[in-house]
């Protein structure tokens, strides 16, 4: 039987690992991203599982599923050519992939697999800080939490409540950690860069904060996301996350302009 | 004709280095290859940000013209002209373009 060790969530800004390198000691998200790392090396996960959504690099209208699982024995990334950050090789689980794929599709969750995969900035930032060398395998679990429409939040919490009996049943000893890539509210590349919904900000933290997952999820509609701007879909991927942690509370949580660092640890 | 067309060259430009190569040295003769409507055909290449956005093309592909600038569109203009036809928010006072660092190619 594998263990769920330790969740985190943290945002994936493209530009955070270089505008550390440039000025050390200065960003605010220097110092979170510290604290989370912290947990996840105490922890001592073998593998972790990571809900991403996409940014138009694996996928395209073409083919876009609600949720898919990441199959492939390894993947490359940072895809995009203006991301400036090293371009790393992460490694798959394909045996669990499957069996969480198998074991999902059993649950009545249609989900689509992928065992080929283009990685984006936003699979691969939470990475270079919280899996340094890429030693730890990772499978990934993408959500569409940015092409409307979006599937429902509830949905998305059920889907993490899934993926915690999935790991519970898992014939292995792996240690697992969950690892929710996105932020809070953000627009990005719509007429309101810059701005930051901090009512809706507040209100996700809070209920965070409180273990209010289900109410969370309840008041995540499509309609209250797009209006914190065009990036804030990948609040899903955190609620997935909290589907999965049960009643456990965070161990800690921060904001930084619509963006959330927080770390649940499950043993 | 549909949106589509649009949101695939703009996705192609970030994600297919040789089509990428041609946006830049000719984005003219590139988006031929591709069945737009007229208005979208105009609304692209006079870089009307505001217009494809409003006729639906996804913000997150509409930023790669002004990351590639493309059709006159750069990190300086973008964000006056996707706003263009809009009325006015306060909220935009708020609001710039990050820092583009570019890794040539």
């Amino acid at each position: 039987m594998a263990k769920l060790v330790l969740a985190a969530g943290v945002p994936h800004p493209p530009r955070l690992v270089y505008e550390m390198a440039q000025a050390p000691g200065k960003m605010r998200g220097e110092v979170l991203m510290k604290q989370v790392r912290e947990q996840v090396e105490k922890a001592e996960p073998d593998l972790i599982i990571e809900f991403d959504s996409d940014h138009f690099v694996n996928f395209f209208y073409s083919n876009l599923p609600s949720f898919c699982i990441g199959m492939a024995e390894e993947a490359q990334g940072p895809q995009e050519t203006w991301c400036p950050m090293p371009r790393y090789t992460v490694r798959g689980h394909v045996p669990l992939a499957k069996a969480l794929f198998k074991y999902g599709l059993h649950d009545k969750f249609d989900l689509a697999a992928a065992h080929e995969l283009r990685l984006d900035h936003s699979l691969v930032v939470p990475l270079h800080f919280l899996n340094p060398s890429m030693e730890l395998p990772v499978v990934p679990i993408y959500t569409n939490g940015f092409a409307s429409p979006l599937p429902l939040a509830t949905r998305c919490f059920s889907l993490g409540r899934m993926v915690r009996r999935f790991i519970e049943a898992w014939d292995g000893k792996e240690r697992v950690a969950l690892i929710a890539s996105g932020c809070f509210a953000m627009d990005v590349g719509g007429p309101l860069r810059g701005w930051t919904d901090r009512e809706w900000e507040e209100t996700i933290s809070g209920l965070l904060l409180q273990g209010k997952y289900q109410a969370l999820a309840r008041r995540a509609t499509e309609e209250r996301i797009n209006k914190a701007g065009n990036n804030s879909g990948e609040l899903l991927n955190w609620i997935t996350l909290t589907g999965a942690v049960g009643k456990t509370r965070p161990l800690f949580l921060e904001n930084d302009d619509g963006s959330g660092y927080a770390v649940w640890k499950l043993e | 004709m549909s949106i589509y067309q649009v949101n695939k060259l703009l996705y192609l430009t970030d994600n297919d280095a040789a089509f990428r190569k041609r946006m830049k040295e000719n984005p003219e003769e590139a988006i031929k290859a591709f069945s737009l409507s007229q208005e979208e055909h105009d609304a692209l290449t006079s870089g009307a940000v505001g217009k494809l956005y409003q006729m639906g093309v996804h913000t997150f592909l509409l930023n790669h013209l002004s990351r590639y600038e493309l059709f006159g569109v750069n990190r300086d203009n973008y964000l006056s002209r996707i706003r263009e036809g809009m009325e006015y928010d306060p909220r935009f006072e708020q609001g710039q373009m990050p820092m583009q660092y570019f890794i040539k190619e």
